[in-house]
């Protein structure tokens, strides 16, 4: 209980002996009642240049946003924007029937009530933005109150139906399950599952958690695409906005909600057509900094890509990384040399990783054992290697590779004494009278 | 607070053992429970005897009925080979009880068999409709994962038609959603619905629309604020239920309490029909009352009875008996742990079997011991009420209970827990020096004819009630003209609408606030922040948790901190980390920490006069702070040394009786101020007793205190003496207690008029030395001046 209410609680107790007498609180009779300040849904008026639409459902509001093809938004132009195709982004772990590849992309996110999800949550307006033959256009679902929900609901749905995919950002965790979760409870269908989702949240992550602070979308859409945000509320006060155009029922403060709405879905289609560029060049990403090379390299690496990843690991060094991420970018280089072959290339590349302190030392000293001992056979300087390698991360494994160097010296060693040893001998009995 | 270990400066070396006190009418080698019982009767027999009462009860003979046509044959089976041919009766009446479609409430004792009494139907409804669900509820997490092994022992046989998971806290994230997709039985606690499954109920919609049975077993435990918290829990799910078209049938089980009955319906708010008709066999079964022997008549001072319970504890083990020790504080616990640990002794190289058990011990410690205890490899445990609730430890031989447990119910409960079904077992209560303790073992037919508490619950409590309607408008708009329990809910949401939580629109209340209100109320009164024990004595272990409240008084920096009888000294307590450093000692003494109480008064409800003085009932704010501590010897209890702390506050508000003494009465009596304070202070304290014997509840639910923080020094003349409900919001014990001012006046004075001592003493006032020489004089004069003017108007 907010210490803020408590000490009303005792005025209320007096309120409520005093109406309803000693036991409980008996029907006031009038349910609800009109009487309360409800000036949002008194009025109702269509508010902010928006139409009132209508379906079986009731009323809700629908405003729209045309972007014509020759505006620019920071870097990205408008016109760009057609030739997003998100697919380019698909991984190889996500596995999608290739008969089902979206050709129709909503770009999809909603502003809400709070954000500590449950069903006490909700989204009051959902912006959807699709890119048309001239320009780009958002859609922008709103309810002007609570029971406008319902019908509002229904219209995204229908919206929705003209689309095969969705892109969203931090969707899958937080749009997706509460959009969810408002059909639910107004007992409706919801359209979603019948849509493709790319959340681009996560190709955002791995191309650009290294050097960015943050992966927030406005952290990447100044860092990113470049563009400035004028006359924006910030998303932390996105829900008192509303609460009190509930409550007083004037509209003006939410102008910048409706605002901030367009330029989020606006900015999520330039950062995704920069993600798909970027993922569908492979190599050739128009990407400059090193992390973010190092970035994409990693993720080509992980779905199996390795000839490209080498290519931008080895960008991503040239264009300057931080000891971290290079000495990362020279192991993980090693690796893929070595699974092609190219051993020479991975010895340099390993012998460079042993010379300064680094994270991988004692790993490219274990590797260098492994490639003296199987490959090249040279027993003796395998074992300094592993010896180096116990200097810095002792452990059982190597316990065991550097007993089983000893016994094949050991081995060798004998070998090599039996095979002088009858000679000794011979050469002795020779010499014996 | 402070633990009732020192109330006694009698020496060690003066006591013998009760062994050898006994003039053993039978050979030492008759080590049988009947042996022990003919000594305890022989010593009854000797004049101002310390045994104050024994009785009997008969072994029981089992009685079964049968099972009903409509089990299935597979459960059949299961239970067959468990060696049930036959349901007791209890079984098979809660059986038929929810087969006729009742809501069931079964009340039998400790290992009757009540498990099956609710999972039997359940798992027979989930074979016949393996899409059938069930919610079972217990007060803690380990008791879930205790009974889910239990249901899954015989669940097995249906296969894959039983899916049950326990799911709270311990659950890793990465199982909940496939719990959620998949299980049909969910056994969790009122917590994890309340902030988990509720507010996110359409993650659980297939649960919710297949919802057949609700189970709450130790319905008893649900009394007071959290019984509250969970009627309106209760009133939230099947809120939700019914959203989802479904209406659950409730099961609940309960250790003996007077209105078992009532209890459920109240929490419910449906009709129960009531199964306690215990048909599971007992052997016999012998209850000894022990008043340790007087060792100064004049001070009132008894022997100590942890010493006591020592060394019966001890007559017990070293006659190969296993035996469970129930102390009322931890403090207590720990230190009986290290005596008969000492006194025990380990075997070479071996383990002591004696162990501790109390909640700050970690989960797989706890469960180590329960299962060692059940396989006869721990001989003796000294616990807590952690080990009262329904923790599968089998049953033992012997029961010693260190002090009067506090209440009529969980005295039998504890009781319990000695009672193999066909050999003889027994309990002895040592009674300590406390009020409440002396009048139970002077007035044994108070405990033995006397009925059990009533569990009362008040869902009504605005606070608990607003926080909670709160919740419900979050999970789902609550429509005009729904009620919540009994009430209609438009005045308070006009309320919740006025601080702005709340908006109407269409019909409904909506939800309009960032919070999630759920987090903002704990079910169990207290923070849920838990300290750490870190031990650096070794390589940095965490060996313990001790609760928010609990920590500020036994973690203090200097404090002795004891777990599983071993000393630890504090060396750090860092309170914004909630963390405390701790290094192994040996030392002769442990820490008890001095608490102040500070009461400020918000509001009078209602006030009277009552003699010289003013009773009133209202909201107060309780202000709690550790001030420091005395360091304690063992065995002797002597205070060898203290220190003074600086402690954070806690607060908290509740509701309080009290009584306000004017000035110019207290002027008027020949007492200095410091003596008229004394009077004062032992005056709360038999108000204290004498409220919790008329209220039938706890002592330690009710707080005194004398200090009233608005006061300066010139309060010491114009004192208030509160007697306040110790729960936050209050539970509705002080309007009572304001409703019977009169009669409390007269039983005080009878209390104190019948108490032997001279000059106060620990059994009425307090000891002299602790509410000094004239406490009892100067509490009598005031007891009198309150029922002074009832008698002059009777007479006129």
């Amino acid at each position: 209980m907010g210490e803020t209410t408590r000490l009303d609680i005792a005025a209320l107790w007096r309120r409520i002996k005093a109406s309803a007498g000693a036991k409980a609180f008996p029907s006031q009779e009038k349910p609800g009642a009109a009487s309360t300040g409800n000036p949002a849904g008194r009025h109702r008026p269509a508010l902010l240049d928006a139409d009132v639409r209508r379906n079986d459902l009731g009323t809700f509001l629908v405003r729209e946003r045309f972007f014509a093809d020759g505006r620019m938004n920071g870097d990205i132009a408008i016109a760009h924007l057609r030739a997003f195709q998100p697919s380019w982004l698909e991984g190889g772990s996500e596995a999608r029937p290739p008969t089902r590849r979206p050709r129709r992309w909503a770009i999809l996110d909603t502003e809400t009530t709070g954000l500590a999800g449950g069903t006490g949550t909700c989204a009051f307006l959902v912006g959807v933005g699709a890119a048309e033959d001239d320009g780009f256009r958002v859609r922008q679902f709103f309810m002007r109150d609570f029971d406008e929900e319902a019908a509002m609901l229904r219209g995204l749905a229908d919206h929705l139906r003209a689309f095969d995919g969705m892109v969203t950002y931090n969707g899958r965790t937080f749009d997706v399950p509460l959009l969810k979760t408002r059909y639910r409870l107004q007992r409706q269908p919801h359209p979603l599952d019948a849509l493709a989702h790319e959340d681009l949240l996560f190709p955002a992550r791995r191309i650009w958690s290294g050097r960015l602070p943050n992966c927030k979308l406005q952290t990447l859409e100044s860092a990113v695409i470049g563009a400035e945000r004028q006359g924006d509320v910030p998303g932390a006060l996105i829900p008192r906005r509303y609460f009190d155009y509930l409550r007083t029922g004037k509209s003006e403060p939410l102008a910048p909600v409706f605002h901030h709405n367009v330029l989020d879905i606006v900015s999520l289609a330039c950062l995704g057509c920069v993600l798909a560029e970027a993922y569908s060049a492979g190599d050739r990403a128009p990407l400059r900094h090193g992390e973010d090379l190092f970035g994409l390299a990693r993720w080509l690496d992980k779905q199996g890509d390795s000839d490209q990843a080498l290519k931008l690991y080895r960008r991503a060094v040239r264009a300057g990384l931080p000891p971290g991420t290079r000495f990362s970018s020279l192991w993980e280089s090693a690796r893929i040399e070595r699974r092609n072959g190219n051993f020479e290339q991975q010895i340099q590349l390993l012998l460079d990783l042993t010379k300064v302190a680094n994270m991988y030392r004692a790993a490219a000293f274990v590797e260098l054992a492994k490639h003296y001992e199987h490959r090249v056979k040279d027993h003796g300087r395998a074992l300094a290697m592993t010896h180096k390698a116990q200097r810095f991360t002792p452990s059982d494994e190597l316990d065991h590779r550097e007993r089983r160097l000893l016994r094949k010296i050991g081995r060798a060693q004998a070998t090599m004494a039996a095979a002088s040893a009858p000679a000794t001998e011979a050469g002795g009995n020779r010499a014996a009278p | 607070m402070i633990p009732q270990v020192t109330d006694s400066q009698a020496r060690a070396g003066k006591n013998a053992g009760i062994v050898q006190q006994l003039p053993s009418p039978l050979p030492a080698t008759d080590s049988s429970i009947k042996g022990l019982v003919r000594q305890f009767e022989g010593l009854q027999k000797r004049p101002d005897s310390p045994v104050a009462a024994i009785r009997t009860r008969a072994a029981r003979e089992a009685r079964f009925a049968d099972f009903p046509e409509t089990i299935d044959a597979r459960l059949r089976e299961a239970l067959a080979a468990r060696g049930i041919e036959r349901p007791y009766t209890h079984q098979a009446l809660s059986w038929n009880g929810i087969a006729s479609n009742e809501n069931v409430v079964v009340v039998t004792p400790t290992a009757s068999g009540k498990t099956l009494c609710y999972n039997l139907p359940v798992l027979n409804a989930l074979a016949a409709d393996p899409s059938s669900c069930a919610l079972y509820l217990f007060p803690t997490k380990a008791l879930s994962a205790d009974q889910l092994e239990e249901f899954n022992g015989i669940g097995a046989a249906l296969g894959k038609s039983v899916r049950a998971f326990t799911y709270d806290g311990d659950t890793p994230s990465s199982a909940r959603r496939s719990i959620r997709r998949r299980a049909n039985v969910v056994l969790s606690n009122p917590d994890m619905l309340h902030a988990g499954l509720l507010p996110h109920h359409t993650r659980w919609a297939r649960f919710f629309e297949h919802l057949r049975f609700v189970v709450i077993d130790e319905l008893h435990s649900y009394r007071g604020v959290f019984g509250s918290h969970l009627a309106n829990i209760l009133r939230r799910l099947k809120r939700i239920a019914a959203f989802y078209g479904s209406k659950p049938l409730f099961v609940c089980c309960s250790a003996t309490i007077a209105n078992p009955k009532e209890l459920a319906e109240d929490l419910v708010e449906e009709r129960f029909a009531l199964v306690d008709d215990n048909g599971a066999p007992g052997g016999e079964k012998h209850f000894v009352f022990y008043n340790p022997p007087v060792v100064n008549e004049q001070l009132g001072i008894r022997r100590s009875y942890v010493n006591e319970a020592r060394r019966m504890a001890l007559a017990f083990l070293t006659r190969g008996r296993q035996t469970l020790v129930f102390a009322n504080n931890r403090l207590a616990t720990e230190v009986l742990t290290r005596y008969l640990k000492g006194a025990i002794g380990r075997p070479p190289g071996g383990r002591s079997p004696i162990r501790g058990y109390r909640g700050g011990y970690l989960p797989l410690e706890r469960r180590e011991i329960e299962r060692q205890l059940r396989e006869g490899e721990v001989r003796g445990v000294v616990a807590t009420n952690a080990l009262e609730l329904g923790i599968d430890i089998g049953t033992l031989d012997a029961v010693v209970l260190a002090g009067y447990p506090g209440s009529i119910a969980s005295t039998w409960q504890r009781a319990g827990r000695a009672g193999r079904r066909q050999e003889p077992s027994m309990c002895v209560l040592v009674a300590s020096s406390a009020p409440l303790d002396q009048y139970v073992v002077q007035h044994p037919e108070y405990f033995f004819e006397g009925s059990p508490e009533q569990a009362h619950v008040n869902p009504d409590n605005l606070e608990i009630l607003i926080g909670h309607i709160k919740c419900a408008v979050f999970e789902l708009p609550l429509q005009d003209g729904e009620s919540f329990g009994p009430h209609d809910t438009g005045e308070l949401c006009r309320f919740l609408e006025e601080v702005g939580v709340v908006h109407h629109a269409g019909g409904a209340w909506h939800w309009t606030s960032e919070s999630y209100p759920a987090d903002a109320i704990s079910l169990r009164n207290v923070t849920s922040d838990n300290f750490v024990v870190v031990d650096l004595s070794g390589d940095s272990q965490v060996i313990g948790e001790v609760s928010f409240p609990a920590a500020l008084s036994e973690l203090h920096e200097k404090a002795i901190y004891i777990h599983e009888g071993r000393l630890y000294h504090v060396e750090r307590f860092q309170y914004d980390e909630r963390k405390a450093y701790v290094k192994r000692v040996e030392c002769g003494y442990y820490t008890d920490a001095i608490e102040h109480v500070q009461v400020e008064t918000l509001e009078g409800f209602d006030d009277d006069r009552i003699g010289p003085a003013v009773a009133n009932h209202g909201e107060v704010r309780i202000t709690r702070r550790v001030v420091g501590f005395k360091k304690i010897r063992f065995h002797t209890n002597e205070s060898v040394g203290d220190g003074k702390l600086s402690m954070p506050e806690q607060e908290m508000h509740t509701t309080a009786f009290w009584l306000h003494f004017p000035m110019e009465f207290l002027l008027s009596l020949p007492y200095s101020t410091a003596a008229t304070r004394d009077g004062m202070i032992g005056l709360g304290n038999v108000l204290r007793t004498v409220g919790a014997v008329m209220l039938m509840c706890d002592v330690r639910d009710l707080g005194v205190s004398t200090l009233n923080a608005h006061d300066g020094p010139e309060a010491l003349l114009d004192p208030e003496l509160f007697l306040y409900d110790n729960f936050p919001g209050g539970i509705g014990q002080s309007e009572p207690l304001f409703r019977m001012r009169r009669q409390l006046g007269e039983r005080v004075m009878k209390l104190l008029a019948a108490c032997p001592c001279e000059a106060g003493c620990p059994s009425c006032v307090g000891a002299p030395g602790e509410v000094g020489e004239q406490a009892k004089e100067v509490a009598l004069r005031l007891a009198e001046s309150l029922i002074e003017e009832q008698a002059a108007r009777h007479a006129a």
